[in-house]
């Protein structure tokens, strides 16, 4: 490591910043005048932050900000060099400090990095508008296919991590200019990559890339004002949760969460069913970042589960996963129990076949009021009910076709498929990375998980049109077979790891170089993913790709 | 391409690519959240939409990529910011076992 300054003395020195190229950048960004106008705003902000929800991590942030972070970046007038000119996540937050202790030699204990990481992400965090579009790099959903407008932005930007993680921050005019600074000092490479040698790269980052975002995700806006100046919304009380994890199936319970006394905390238990009836119950903690990133860690059935969801008023949705094996995740959405937040969850099953009869649930809050169904569907009667949970046995007519929304009273959000047969079967995600692991290392294999998603043609019995719908997921029969022919001379199936047939779990092979392959190559491969859902004696067949690939060592939580 | 001959299989590989038009649709499939989308050669993905063209085993020459930065999203980068992270494995082809992830456990 290169020698590091003394950290604890908190002795101020000159920002580590590189000086930005000519001074006319200097006059652009106007430090001064940005550092009154945010010092301004700060003192707003302290009125404001009263308004936010829990502030007891504030007092030792503080510290740690005056005490440790002053060692480096200068302070005056309550302003940091740098830190004051950015807004994030708290994962983007977590990675700067982070950062600051892998880089620059920055000694903090883990209780007072959570602090300045909650405190940071208060104080200067972003709208809940402003993450619209980018939190699957929060919910590491990392098969999400990135495409953006700028091909510029996309190839300087986006082209060793993820987009999202510059979209999720915002930073003052000569932030941004700094922060090219910084690659470039960092990360030498960057000149002379593929799209960094065939332009002046270090022109066009700074006189055209940075000024651009600059423009695009300024520092000071108005959603991020209206948003400090809100009440955010109540998470204490009990919560009705859906969720559907590809390879395992939908569950659904009740989520508990009250506030830990004296605590930026939240005690969180679970208690619910999978969709095939085994229990799934838990607790843990949550904190509740910007007033509404919702971060829990649970025990869930003795797996260390992570939620990262999102608050509304009444609502919350996101993405739980395992922490160890962030792959392994479900989609959910949870509806407070509270008066007039009316709402329907889920419905299960979520599809039924022309002339079937069967038993619905409906899950949701405040189901109270008659069950309405689509036209064609006829209901039967009412098993049970309660509050959070419908049971009513229903017949699909013969005339029954398409996705009609399922309500309760004034409950509204669920939808119910019926179809005659199914047309197409979709393997979800279409495109999947899968990584090698394990076998003595210590990074985990990442696994692929696939999904075999059923649709209908819809009226005009042609696949590939507008009229199409989705039925839902049906169980599948799962393999794998060569991408091309490359992949079948490599042998890649053979190495490149086992689908498992019923839940299409995909567990990749292990680490490290293969003695049994071509050159010693590792378990890597180009593979077709392939569905077969049964309906009568046909097979209707689906197919996606998977990439298994090497792993990944630099692992933050945003990719 | 006027003046340059493909002379050995990955080049050729890529000539035939280009002649079909693929170069587009290859680069369009390599943009995957967390995935390097460079293909010189590539770190997940190769230029050609999949893994053969990757090197391989990537331990055999790892040190070439990580200590001039070549992905530092992905793996660590020995130049600047990681220089200890091969410390229990300086041979690759024989210690890569003992490489490890960086990122300081996650305390959010």
């Amino acid at each position: 490591m290169v020698s590091r300054a003394p950290l604890d003395g908190a002795v101020p020195v000159a920002s580590p910043a590189f000086p930005t190229r000519t001074h006319s950048h200097e006059a652009k960004g106007d430090p001064v005048l940005n550092r009154k106008t945010i010092a301004r705003a700060m003192g707003a902000l302290t009125v404001l932050g009263t308004m936010l929800a829990a502030t007891p991590a504030g007092a030792s942030a503080e510290a740690v900000l005056h005490g440790k972070c002053t060692a480096c970046h200068v302070e005056q007038d309550g302003v940091f060099s740098r830190i004051s000119n950015q807004r994030k996540t708290p994962e983007g937050w977590l990675m700067s400090v982070a950062r600051m202790q892998v880089m620059h030699g920055l000694k903090i204990t883990d209780e007072e990095r959570r602090s300045v990481v909650k405190y940071l992400a208060d104080t200067q965090g972003l709208a809940p508008s402003e993450t619209a579009g980018f939190r699957y790099a929060l919910e590491r959903r990392l098969n999400t296919p990135e495409s953006f407008e700028s091909e510029q932005f996309a190839q300087m930007c986006a082209r060793c991590h993820s987009g999202a993680r510059v979209r999720l921050q915002r930073r003052a005019p000569e932030d941004w200019q700094r922060l090219v600074h910084f690659h470039l000092g960092q990360f030498a490479t960057t000149e002379y990559q593929m799209w960094g040698r065939d332009r002046d790269w270090f022109t066009v980052a700074l006189d055209e890339v940075a000024p651009g975002l600059a423009r695009s995700q300024p520092l000071d806006t108005e959603a991020w004002k209206a948003w400090r100046a809100s009440t955010p919304p109540a998470v204490d009380g009990q919560w009705t949760v859906s969720g559907q994890m590809p390879g395992r199936g939908g569950f659904s319970g009740v989520m508990t969460v009250s506030t830990l006394a004296g605590k930026d905390r939240h005690a969180v238990s679970f208690e619910g069913a999978w969709d095939d009836g085994s229990a799934l119950k838990g607790q843990g903690q949550a904190v509740v970042y910007t007033g509404y990133e919702w971060r829990a860690d649970l025990q869930l059935d003795g797996t260390p589960m992570r939620q990262v969801l999102a608050v509304e008023p009444g609502l919350m949705r996101g993405r739980m996963f395992q922490r160890d094996h962030d792959e392994v995740g479900a989609d959910i959405v949870a509806s407070r129990q509270q008066a007039g937040n009316s709402r329907v969850l889920s419905v299960y099953p979520a599809y039924l076949k022309v002339g079937q009869e069967a038993e619905l649930r409906i899950v949701g809050t405040e189901l109270a009021g008659d069950v309405r169904l689509a036209e064609g569907i006829e209901l039967l009667g009412v098993a049970r009910r309660s509050a959070t949970e419908v049971v009513v046995r229903v017949r699909a007519g013969a005339s029954a076709r398409g996705v009609a929304p399922v309500t309760v009273g004034q409950a509204s959000g669920g939808a119910l498929a019926v179809f005659e047969r199914i047309d197409a079967v979709r393997v979800v995600p279409e495109f999947a990375v899968a990584r090698i692991g394990g076998n003595g290392t210590p990074t985990a294999k990442v696994e692929g998980r696939f999904d075999a998603e059923a649709w209908a043609a819809g009226a005009d019995g042609q696949i590939g049109t507008a009229d199409d719908y989705r039925i839902g997921v049906f169980p599948a029969r799962w393999s794998v077979a060569p991408f091309d022919e490359q992949a079948e001379r490599d042998k890649d199936v053979q190495f490149a790891g086992v689908m498992d047939a019923d839940s299409g779990v995909f567990v990749p092979g292990g680490a490290g170089p293969n003695p049994a392959r071509r050159m010693m190559t590792n378990n890597a491969g180009n593979l077709k993913v392939l569905a077969e859902v049964g309906q009568g004696a046909e097979v209707v067949r689906g197919e996606g790709h998977l990439i298994v690939t090497v792993p990944r060592w630099n692992n933050p939580p945003i990719p | 391409m006027k003046h340059l001959k493909a002379i050995n299989n990955k080049a050729q590989k890529l000539e035939q690519a280009v002649a079909e038009g693929r170069v587009e649709e290859v680069v369009a499939m390599s943009a995957i959240a967390g995935c390097a989308s460079t293909t010189d050669p590539g770190w997940e993905i190769d230029v050609f939409g999949g893994v053969s063209s990757l090197c391989q085993p990537m331990e055999a020459d790892l040190y070439g990529c990580s200590d001039p930065c070549w992905w530092p999203a992905q793996v660590p980068d020995m130049m600047n910011t990681y220089p200890d992270w091969n410390k229990d494995a300086a041979n690759s082809k024989e210690d890569w076992r003992n490489l490890g992830t960086v990122f300081p456990a996650d305390k959010l």
